[in-house]
C-alpha cells in the first residue's frame, strides 16, 4: 500500500513537473525548440499506441499509417469553416454534411480517434484472421487502400491537391497532453489482466487459449485502442504541420515507428517513449547530413535519403544484434531508482 | 468494347501477368524453405534496371552485355541480402526476420536514392523491342509476345532444375522440413543461397522487362509490383512455383481487364491487388495450389 | 435421470489418407482416474486435442454435463471446466511465474476493461484477489517462492509443476495431464502420483492422464484405456491391462522364445 502510495505521488510530481518545463518552453524557447518538442509528444504517442499492438501482442502491424491518415484527414475536415472548405475543394464539391460542420480542435480529435477506431474494427476480420507475415502483409495492405482512396474520393479528401491551410491548433499543451494521457490509459492496460492476457497471446497463442483466453476478442481491444490514440495523433499531426495530403502519411512513416519502438525496446512501453524522443530529436539531428555544408574550403552538398539509410542501417544493426533494444520488455519502475540510488549510498 | 480491343486487353494483361510471375516465383521459393516473405525481393527489380541503365550509359554495352550482366549482379546482390539481413537470424523469432526484411528493403531503396537521385531516369529501351506487328487487326508490340514467352521458357528451365536435379531435390526436401534437412549433412546454406540467386535472378529478368513497358525508373519503383508479385504468389498457393505463376497471370489479366472494362475503376487499379488478397484470406487461404496458412493449432 | 458428466463418443481423426485416431470411445464418472497409454504415435495427444477443442474430430461427439462440445473453440471449452497441460511445455516463458498463474483466472474476471483502464475499486479488488489466489496455488506447488522470477528460467521439473498449476488455477472440473512424469526420477514421480491423488481427493477434480511411466499409472490410475495406431485395444483395472495379452504384444512384440 505505502508502495503504490509513493508511486503515486512521484508520478504526480513528475507529471506536474513535466508542465512546469513545458510552460518555461511556451514561454522562452524558440520556434525550433518547440517544434521539437511537438514532434516528441507526438510520436511518443503514436509509438506507445503502436507498441501495444505490436510489443505486447506480438503483432506485426504494418498499417498504422492508415489510421493516422484517416485521423488526420477527419480531424482537418472539422475544423475547417464551411468558407475554407468551400475554397478548398475545386474539382469537386465537399460532400454533406462535412461542408457543414465546423467543431472545436478538442472535439475533432475525439472524432477523429473514433473514426479510425470504426475503420478498425471494420478491417479487424480479415486482419486476425490470419498471423504473422500474412497479417503484417494485409495491414500494409490497408494501409495502400487507405492511401488509395485518399487520393480517389475527390468530394471526401480533396484527393491529391489535399488540405491546406489547417490551423496550428497543436501546441505544447495538446501534444504533451494527449500523450501523458496515452501513456497512462495504455499503461494501465498493459499492467491490467487483459495486458497479462495479451502478452500470453504473444508468448504462445495456444496455450493463452488452452486457459481460457479468447485470441480475437483481446487483439480486437488492443488493436482498436491503438487505433483511437493514432487517429488522434493523426489530428494533432494535421494541424502541427497545417497541411496534409495523401502522400503525406505513407509506409515511411509505418518504418519510422517500427524503428522506434525495436530500438526502445519490443513490448515496453517506457522503450517506445526513449525511443519516440530519440527518434524525433535525432531526425532533426541529423538534417545535416543532407543539406550542404561548408567546412572551411569545403563545399559537402547535400545528400538527400542520407538520413533514412542511417536509420535503416540503426534498425537493421538492432533487429540482428541486439534485438530486445534499449529496454528489452523491461519498464521504467520508481523501486528500480531507490534500489540503485541505496546500491550507490552504500 | 469491341473483340479486338478485348484481344489486345487480354494479351496485355497476359504480359503483365507473365512479370507479376516471374518476381513471384522468388517470393514463393524463399518463403517455401525460410517461411519468410522477403519484403525487399521486389527492390531487386530496380536494382537490375539501374545496373542495366548504368552498363549502357557508363561502358556503353550493349543490351545483349548488359542485361544478363544485370541478371547476375542482382543474383549476386539477392545472395548477400540473405547473408546480411537472414542468416544471423536463422534461429531468432519470426518477428525479428521480418523486421530486418523491412530494414533491408529500405536500405535498399535509400542507398539506391542517395547514390543515384531520386529524379526518375529513362531506361534505355533497345530499338528491336519497340516493334510492333499485326495479327487480325490488333496491334501489338512485340515486347508484349516476348514477355510472357520468355517467361515460359524460363518457368520451364527452372522446373527441370528443381524436379532433375541434386540441388533440386536438396530445395524440396528443405522446403518439406527445414530442420530434418539441416540434420542430414546437406548444405543448407549453399541451397539457400542458390535459391535466393534464382529468384532474385528471375526477378532481375522481370524487372528488366517491366522497364522496356513503363520506361521510367526511380529507387521506389519496385515496392508496389513486388507487393503485387506476392499478392500473385499467395493466390496461385505459398510455396508453389508454378502457382505463383498462374497466381500472376490471374491478377495480371484481372487488373487490366476491370481497368478496361470500368475505366473509371484505374485509379483503383493498385488496391485491386489488395483486394484480392484480402478476399482470399477470408475465403480460401490455400490459394489455388498450396499449403493453408490460416492460423490453426 | 444423472447427467453425462464425460462421454466421448466414436471419436475419429482423419488427416488426409491419415486415420490417427479411429472409433475412440470414453465415458468418464466424477472423481475417477482414467489413465490413457500406447506407445508412441498412437495418437493420444490427438485424442486430448480433440477433447480440447485443438482439433476438430472427422466424426463422432463429445458430451460433457450433458452438452455437446465438439466443435467448440477451446477457450470455450476451458471455460466450461476442462483443463490440460502440455507435452512439451507450453509456458508464458517471459512472464513471471505468478503471472502465468494469474493469467489463468482472466476468463473468469467479472469486471471490464474500462474499470481497469480508470482504476476502479472494483478491478482493483478483483486483481488482489486474483493475486492472493495465485500465490497460494503457488505455495501448493512449492513454487512461491519463485514468483517473480521468469517462467523460462525455472529448471525442467518446476517448469512442469507451473503447467499443472495455471491448469489448475483456470477452475477445472476435469483436468487432462499430458505426460506429467516425463523426465522425472523416481521420487519426484512418487510425489507427484501422491499430489496427483491430492487434487481429487481434496479438490473433487477428474482426471484424464497420459503417461509412459508404467510404475506411475499402474500406482495411480484406477482405469487404463490402451491406444495402438488409434485403436483402444484394451480398457480395464490396471491389473487386467497388465496381463491382456493385446497389450503385451504392443508394447514388447510377440514373445517367440521364453527367456531362459
Amino acid at each position: 500500500m505505502i508502495r503504490e502510495q509513493r508511486n503515486l505521488i512521484l508520478n504526480t510530481l513528475t507529471i506536474v513537473l513535466l508542465f512546469v518545463i513545458l510552460w518555461l518552453f511556451d514561454r522562452y524557447g524558440t520556434d525550433y525548440q518547440i517544434r521539437i518538442l511537438n514532434n516528441i509528444a507526438v510520436f511518443i504517442t503514436l509509438a506507445v499506441s503502436y507498441n501495444l499492438i505490436n510489443g505486447i501482442c506480438g503483432v506485426l502491424n504494418l498499417g498504422p499509417n492508415a489510421f493516422i491518415t484517416i485521423g488526420a484527414y477527419t480531424s482537418a475536415l472539422l475544423t475547417m469553416s464551411p468558407a475554407e472548405k468551400k475554397i478548398s475543394f475545386i474539382i469537386e464539391p465537399l460532400i454533406w454534411p462535412l461542408n457543414v460542420i465546423q467543431l472545436p480542435f478538442g472535439a475533432s480529435l475525439v472524432v477523429a480517434g473514433i473514426v479510425a477506431t470504426v475503420f478498425a474494427f471494420f478491417i479487424s476480420y480479415p486482419v486476425f484472421r490470419v498471423r504473422g507475415d500474412y497479417l503484417a502483409i494485409v495491414t500494409l495492405g490497408f494501409g495502400e487502400v487507405v492511401r488509395v482512396l485518399c487520393n480517389a474520393l475527390q468530394n471526401i479528401t480533396n484527393g491529391p491537391l489535399g488540405l491546406k491551410g489547417l490551423k496550428p491548433y497543436t501546441n505544447l499543451w495538446w501534444s504533451w497532453g494527449i500523450a501523458v494521457l496515452t501513456i497512462i490509459i495504455v499503461q494501465r492496460l498493459i499492467d491490467s489482466s487483459w495486458g497479462r492476457a495479451m502478452k500470453a497471446i504473444r508468448e504462445d497463442e495456444t496455450a493463452a487459449k488452452a486457459m481460457g483466453i479468447d485470441p480475437f476478442r483481446h487483439l480486437l481491444l488492443a488493436f482498436l485502442i491503438s487505433a483511437f490514440f493514432s487517429g488522434v495523433a493523426g489530428g494533432l499531426l494535421a494541424h502541427l504541420i497545417t497541411t496534409i495530403s495523401p502522400t503525406l502519411f505513407t509506409f515511411f512513416l509505418t518504418f519510422n515507428l517500427l524503428m522506434i519502438i525495436v530500438v526502445g525496446g519490443l513490448g515496453s512501453t517506457t522503450g517506445a517513449v526513449i525511443g519516440a524522443t530519440l527518434f524525433a530529436w535525432g531526425n532533426e539531428a541529423l538534417r545535416f547530413v543532407e543539406s550542404p555544408m561548408q567546412i572551411g574550403p569545403l563545399h559537402i552538398p547535400g545528400i538527400p535519403g542520407m538520413r533514412m539509410v542511417i536509420f535503416s542501417i540503426i534498425l537493421m544493426v538492432v533487429i540482428i544484434f541486439a534485438r530486445k533494444g534499449i529496454m528489452g520488455q523491461r519498464e521504467f519502475s520508481w523501486d528500480w531508482i531507490f534500489s540503485k540510488i541505496r546500491s550507490q549510498r552504500i | 468494347m469491341n473483340i479486338q480491343t478485348f484481344i489486345q486487353q487480354l494479351i496485355n494483361g497476359f504480359t503483365l501477368g507473365s512479370l507479376y510471375g516471374l518476381v513471384a516465383i522468388g517470393y514463393t521459393m524463399v518463403y517455401g524453405i525460410l517461411r519468410l516473405i522477403n519484403f525487399a525481393h521486389g527492390d531487386l527489380l530496380m536494382v537490375a534496371t539501374y545496373v542495366v541503365i548504368y552498363g549502357m550509359a557508363l561502358f556503353s554495352l550493349p543490351w545483349y552485355l548488359s542485361f544478363p550482366l544485370a541478371v547476375m549482379v542482382t543474383g549476386i546482390v539477392g545472395i548477400l541480402l540473405d547473408r546480411v539481413a537472414y542468416k544471423p537470424l536463422r534461429d531468432a523469432p519470426r518477428i525479428s526476420l521480418l523486421i530486418s526484411a523491412i530494414g533491408a528493403s529500405f536500405l535498399l531503396e535509400n542507398l539506391a536514392l542517395v547514390i543515384i537521385g531520386g529524379v526518375p531516369k529513362p531506361f534505355p529501351r533497345p530499338p528491336i523491342f519497340d516493334k510492333v506487328i499485326d495479327i487480325y487487326g490488333v496491334k501489338v508490340q512485340v515486347l508484349t509476345i516476348y514477355t510472357p514467352i520468355t517467361t515460359i521458357i524460363l518457368l520451364l528451365g527452372l522446373l527441370y532444375i528443381v524436379h532433375n536435379t541434386k540441388v533440386g531435390k536438396a530445395m524440396r526436401a528443405a522446403s518439406r522440413d527445414f530442420e530434418t534437412t539441416r540434420l542430414m549433412g546437406i548444405n543448407l546454406d549453399r541451397v539457400i543461397a542458390l535459391t535466393f540467386m534464382i529468384g532474385s535472378s528471375l526477378a532481375a529478368a522481370g524487372g528488366i522487362m517491366w522497364a522496356m513497358k513503363y520506361p521510367q525508373v526511380n529507387p521506389f519503383m519496385g515496392i508496389i509490383p513486388g507487393l503485387k508479385a506476392f499478392i500473385a504468389a499467395v493466390l496461385g498457393g505459398i510455396g508453389s512455383i508454378p502457382g505463383a505463376v498462374i497466381g500472376g497471370f490471374v491478377l495480371g489479366i484481372g487488373e487490366v481487364l476491370i481497368v478496361a472494362v470500368f475505366p473509371g475503376l484505374a485509379q483503383y487499379r493498385d488496391a485491386f491487388a489488395f483486394l484480392v488478397l484480402i478476399l482470399l484470406l477470408i475465403f480460401r487461404p490455400t490459394g489455388i495450389m498450396g499449403e493453408a496458412i490460416v492460423d490453426k493449432t | 435421470m444423472a447427467q453425462t458428466f464425460f462421454h466421448a463418443q466414436h471419436l475419429t481423426m482423419q488427416f488426409g489418407g491419415l486415420i490417427a485416431v479411429h472409433n475412440f470411445s470414453l465415458k468418464i464418472d466424477p472423481l475417477e482416474i482414467v489413465g490413457l497409454i500406447g506407445p508412441n504415435g498412437a495418437g493420444k495427444t490427438t485424442v486430448f486435442n480433440m477433447i480440447t477443442g485443438n482439433l476438430t474430430p472427422t466424426s463422432g461427439k463429445i458430451i460433457w454435463q450433458d452438452r455437446d462440445i465438439t466443435a467448440l473453440p477451446p477457450y470455450e471449452i476451458t471455460r466450461l471446466g476442462i483443463a490440460r497441460t502440455f507435452q512439451n511445455i507450453r509456458l508464458f516463458g517471459n512472464l513471471s511465474v505468478l503471472d502465468n498463474v494469474m493469467v489463468s483466472y482472466h476468463h473468469r474476471l467479472e469486471s471490464s476493461f474500462w474499470h481497469a483502464i480508470l482504476g476502479a475499486k472494483k478491478y482493483r479488488r478483483e486483481e488482489n484477489r486474483i493475486r492472493e489466489e495465485s500465490m497460494k496455488l503457488l505455495q501448493m506447488v512449492g513454487l512461491d517462492h519463485l514468483a517473480k522470477e521468469p517462467a523460462s528460467s525455472l529448471p525442467y521439473g518446476q517448469q512442469r509443476k507451473l503447467e499443472i498449476a495455471r491448469a489448475l488455477a483456470t477452475n477445472p472440473k476435469l483436468l487432462l495431464l499430458d505426460e506429467p512424469a516425463a523426465g522425472m526420477n523416481p521420487q519426484e514421480t512418487l510425489d507427484l502420483a501422491r499430489f496427483v491423488r491430492n487434487l481429487r481427493d481434496s479438490l473433487g477434480l477428474t482426471l484424464l492422464i497420459i503417461e509412459h511411466d508404467m510404475k506411475f499409472v499402474m500406482g495411480l490410475c484406477e482405469r487404463i484405456v490402451v491406444l495402438v495406431y488409434g485403436h483402444t485395444i484394451a480398457e480395464g483395472k490396471p491389473e487386467d491391462i497388465q496381463h491382456h495379452p493385446e497389450v503385451i504384444k504392443a508394447y514388447l512384440g510377440e514373445k517367440k522364445h521364453a527367456r531362459h
